[in-house]
């Protein structure tokens, strides 16, 4: 702590802060508009100007001048504001003053502070810039002219993003913002460089000219994509959302999101939404009343066990935790599943067997606070932008070392020193194993691992993976391996991460359990920085679990209910929210369960391809139209509300659920609120949590866990053949499942599918970037764009899984790995 | 007093009045002239054949009478303008808020004060009725 006088106030503030920061903590505002809290003090405007009495009275920047014991500061004395006058003087010299057209108007930091300074005149005459606008970019829109060169955008874009698409480019007067040779901006759109600009040169190109910032009101909520559970703020007038709104005071994330969470609000408002229930009548399905369509469906539950149902995590748990309810207790059946039976294995029979709990044991902010991190896959960066921004500033602020198993490089494997080792896809697991035989073997275990109920049993099935075995089979050298070990038992602190999800088939359970047996052995478990971290897919995966909406006694899983359905002793087939169509691997079994269920009703927000072929479907709520909690996946507990009313027509899934257990002959509860007091008893960890306490930023629901190796079983490695490709199926960065479809900002940069290839595969088969290629497998043949890239090893094909145009599930029927052959 | 006086008095005023210009307006077959600065009906100003209004929404905003809908659009230029622009005359309060808070001088208003109209729909005016006439 150091002490020091602001404005003759005496103060404190910790020995790290600039002058800036310690007079914000105690109240006293300096104004600043090339700083940024989130980025490293950079000094270019000079609006912060202070004079220090130790310096002789010169004006210093604050933002950048570190607060040391004894000074004397003033802020605002009449000199120093005629400086910062002088300062937006020259800054509104070349600016173009379009606040008329500008949509930065009544958020900018250049016009509050002329407002401020009241500068209302111009000593000083200039021409204005004259640089050329983007406006051909579907996202960003690029006006150089409106620029103060803050150098923001290029500083996020690099600090956090890691991106590094922008930068200053040419020099003196002519010094604007820009890509590499003046190239259009081609990144990943996260729209973090729109959120830090303090004027209008960044904007956000779907949100241009709908509305004025003023007219706005401004809806706190939770991000309806993946699990990161980010807080995004939703920009609403007349009942539209138009735009998020940055916060850099929301989350854990200080208001930084993806393009999915930026840019992909727009199905809430779709034209393309259900607006009223639909009945199948003779072959057709035609619009009807509530009424006639939710008694249709209370007639079909009466089945019992003939019943199944399969729902989205992406409902929130009081609407998960009631549609069990309903299930069990006025239906009596005990099939039920979601995220395709297996997307949630890892956790709820992974995790359940290694830790004795179906959750992570480790929080995103666990992260930046670890030494060491192991990533499994680096596409754990695509399923959870945000989590990957937390990786990049550990990397590159803390200093965290970084490793990377995978079948693939990626983005992660750019960070500075990051280790990225590429392996045979399938081989994770065997290598994992093979990693903690030489933990083993290297007497590099833990203490408290020998007390660990199934140790001997462990080291006794690792007998068959040393490091030499495997890395025959994984494409790696042995020596590799065994450093990968050392590294990850010598460190103080280390977390692993792992992606989960539907095109995620080979993360199961055994992945978790090689994980967790790794934590374990070393004692990595429980203690900051340590852990295993789970990435679950959607908003309310992890809700989802804790809900317990998977089968348990006896009940029937995903795959089951669909081969049931095939048989014929599931004759109901209840889908909330998934598009199983689509997102489920073998699309010619799921579409013979679907044609074979006498009853299928799914209730959806819009009409997709499962909903098509229902006999009734129910119009629902997105999260921006329903209160209720989502989990997050590190077990974040957070509140939404409504941020725009839902039309008349439409209902929210727990008012269907509520009105079918009435139609049942039960007793629904009155309000999600009254459902979340249930869950808040009966569920682990969240005992004590109201709708009211979490509404400010929700809550951890602690993980306790009790940890127990899980020996593994012998593997049989995946065999290649000649001629043949290894198909990977997971999720492109700008998707989360197959709702972002309906975002308009996420398809304007990434609308198809595709598979990626090495550049060694496309010279030998001949192939050019974009050019339709057949991939057949031995269950099918589909054609996809080629996307050449250099992340891809040879004889190693990725294709991502959201799009129904081309339904990747036509040749994947859920093998981690499928060989595939490739015909342009 | 005497009784007649009153009466004189009444009768002189009204001989005075007989032969001077009447206050009376013959309306509608006498109009009146109005002040330069009367606030009557609103016009949008028109230059270089397009409505100047850049749908910067402040006339939206500061209207007392929440009685202006604008809504912006970008033309091939990549120029905002109103898509929209509409004025419900039966609210609005005649104060020329508007007129004072437009930043570039789009917008005016006129001496038209006959205003009246057989149904509600036709107060609202939309921009084709509020344009100038040139
Ligand atoms: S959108 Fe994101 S990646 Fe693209 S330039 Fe801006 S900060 Fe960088
Ligand atoms: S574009 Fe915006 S954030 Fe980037 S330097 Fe210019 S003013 Fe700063
Ligand atoms: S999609 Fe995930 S990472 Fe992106 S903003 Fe939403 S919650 Fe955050
Ligand atoms: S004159 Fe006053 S009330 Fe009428 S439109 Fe203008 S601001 Fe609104
Ligand atoms: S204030 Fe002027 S420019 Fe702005 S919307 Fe109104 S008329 Fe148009
Ligand atoms: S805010 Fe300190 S120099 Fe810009």
């Amino acid at each position: 702590m150091v002490n020091l006088t602001i404005d003759d106030k005496q103060v404190t503030a910790p020995k790290t802060a600039t002058i800036y920061e310690a007079a914000k903590i105690n109240g006293i505002n300096i104004p600043i508009l090339c700083h940024d809290k989130k980025l490293k003090p950079f000094g270019a405007c000079r609006m912060c100007l202070v004079e220090v009495e130790q310096m002789k009275g010169r004006q210093i920047p604050a933002c950048t001048t570190p607060a040391t014991e004894g000074m004397i500061i003033r802020t605002s004395t009449p000199d120093i504001i005629k400086a910062r006058k002088m300062v937006l003087e020259l800054l509104l010299l070349n600016h173009p003053l379009d606040c008329p057209v500008c949509d930065k108007s009544g958020d900018c930091d250049l016009q509050n502070l002329t407002y401020e300074y009241k500068v209302n005149s111009n000593r000083f005459t200039d021409e204005k810039f004259n640089h050329e606008i983007d406006y051909n970019n579907p996202l960003i829109e690029r006006d150089m002219n409106r620029c103060v060169l803050c150098g923001k955008c290029a500083r996020i874009c690099d600090e956090i993003v890691s991106f590094g698409a922008l930068t200053f480019i040419d020099r003196g007067i002519d010094t604007k913002i820009g890509c590499e040779f003046d190239d259009p901006l081609n990144c990943e759109f996260c729209g973090s460089c729109i959120s830090v600009c303090p004027v209008g040169a960044l904007l956000a190109r779907p949100f241009k000219h709908k509305a004025r910032f003023w007219a706005m009101t401004k809806h706190t909520s939770v991000c309806g994509y993946c699990g990161t559970g980010c807080n995004v703020t939703l920009g609403v007038k007349d009942n539209k959302v138009l735009t998020t709104i940055y916060d850099e005071e929301q989350g854990f994330h200080k208001g930084q999101l993806c393009v999915r969470g930026r840019f992909g609000y727009q199905f809430i408002n779709s034209a393309q939404r259900l607006s009223k229930p639909l009945v199948r009548k003779n072959g057709v399905l035609s619009e009807s009343t509530w009424d006639e369509a939710l008694e249709i469906v209370a007639g079909r539950l009466k089945g019992g066990s003939n019943v199944a149902a399969l729902a989205t995590p992406r409902l929130t748990n009081e609407e998960l935790s009631l549609f069990k309810t309903m299930l069990l207790e006025n239906v009596g059946t005990k099939n039920f599943d979601h995220a395709a039976g297996y997307a949630h294995a890892a956790l709820t029979e992974g995790f359940a067997r290694s830790f004795g709990a179906t959750a992570s044991s480790a929080s995103i902010l666990d992260i930046q606070k670890s030494d060491f991190l192991l990533v499994i896959k680096t596409d754990a960066y695509e399923t959870h932008p945000v989590v990957g921004f937390e990786i990049n500033m550990a990397v590159k602020n803390k200093g965290v070392k970084l490793s990377i198993l995978s079948d693939k490089r990626g983005k992660l494997s750019k960070l500075p020193d990051a280790k990225t080792l590429v392996h045979r896809p399938g081989s994770e697991i065997a290598l994992l194993n093979s990693i903690a035989k030489t933990i083993l073997d290297e007497k590099m275990v833990d203490a408290s691992a020998a007390a660990v109920a199934g140790y001997a049993e462990l080291e006794k099935a690792l007998s068959g993976f040393s490091a030499e075995a495997i890395a025959e089979q994984s494409g790696l050298n042995a020596a590799d391996i065994k450093k990968l070990a050392s590294e990850y038992a010598s460190s103080e602190k280390a977390l692993i991460i792992f992606p989960t999800g539907q095109a995620y088939t080979g993360h199961n359970a055994v992945l978790a359990s090689a994980l967790a047996n790794l934590a374990i052995i070393t004692g990595k478990y429980g203690k900051e920085g340590c852990g295993v971290l789970c990435l679950s897919e959607k908003n309310n995966s992890q809700g989802a679990v804790d809900m317990g909406f998977y089968p348990q006694d006896g009940g029937l899983n995903s795959v089951q209910i669909l081969d049931a359905c095939i048989n014929g002793t599931v004759k109901t087939l209840f889908v909330a929210g998934e598009n199983p169509l689509v997102s489920y691997p073998d699309r010619n079994k799921v579409k013979a369960a679907l044609d074979a269920v006498e009853f299928l009703v799914v209730s959806e927000l819009f009409l997709t391809e499962t909903a098509a072929m229902a006999d009734v479907v129910l119009p629902v709520c997105s999260y921006a139209e329903k209160e209720g909690t989502f989990t997050s996946t590190d077990r974040r507990v957070q509140f939404i509300k409504p941020a725009i009313r839902k039309s008349v027509q439409i209902k929210t899934d727990f008012e269907i659920f509520s009105d079918l257990i009435t139609r049942l002959g039960g007793q629904p509860p009155l309000r999600p609120a009254l459902q979340f007091e249930e869950i808040a008893a009966n569920t682990p960890g969240y005992l004590g949590m109201n709708h009211v306490s979490l509404q400010k930023n929700g809550a951890f629901a602690p993980v306790i866990t009790i940890p127990a190796f899980v020996a593994p079983q012998a593997l049989t490695p995946v065999v290649s053949e000649t001629g043949k490709l290894a198909l990977v199926t997971g999720s492109a960065l700008y998707h989360s499942g197959t709702l972002s479809q309906y975002g308009e900002g996420p398809m304007h940069v990434c609308p198809e599918g595709y598979i990626e290839l090495s550049r060694s595969d496309a010279s030998a088969y001949k192939i050019a970037e974009n050019d339709l290629c057949t991939v057949s497998s031995a269950t099918g043949s589909m054609q996809l764009k080629a996307k050449i890239s250099l992340r891809m090893p040879a004889g190693v094909v990725f294709a991502p899984y959201h799009f129904s145009a081309t339904p990747i599930n036509s040749i994947w029927s859920g093998a981690p790995v499928t060989l595939v052959t490739l015909v342009k | 007093m005497n009784p007649i006086t009153p009466i004189i008095n009444g009768m002189a005023i009204t001989l005075k009045h007989m032969f001077m210009k009447p206050v009376t307006l013959q309306y509608p077959d006498e109009r009146p002239k109005v002040a330069e600065r009367f606030r009557g009906l609103h016009g949008l100003k028109v230059s270089h054949s397009k409505a100047k209004c850049v749908a910067c929404y402040l006339c939206p905003t500061v209207c007392p009478a929440k009685c202006i809908t604008v809504e912006a659009g970008e033309d091939a230029n990549h120029d905002k303008y109103a898509t929209v622009y509409e004025i419900d005359m039966l609210r609005c309060i005649f104060c020329g808020y508007c007129v004072e808070a437009c930043p570039v001088d789009a917008l005016k208003m006129t001496g038209e004060f006959e205003l009246a109209n057989y149904s509600r729909q036709d107060f609202i005016y939309s921009k084709e009725r509020l344009l100038e006439k040139q």
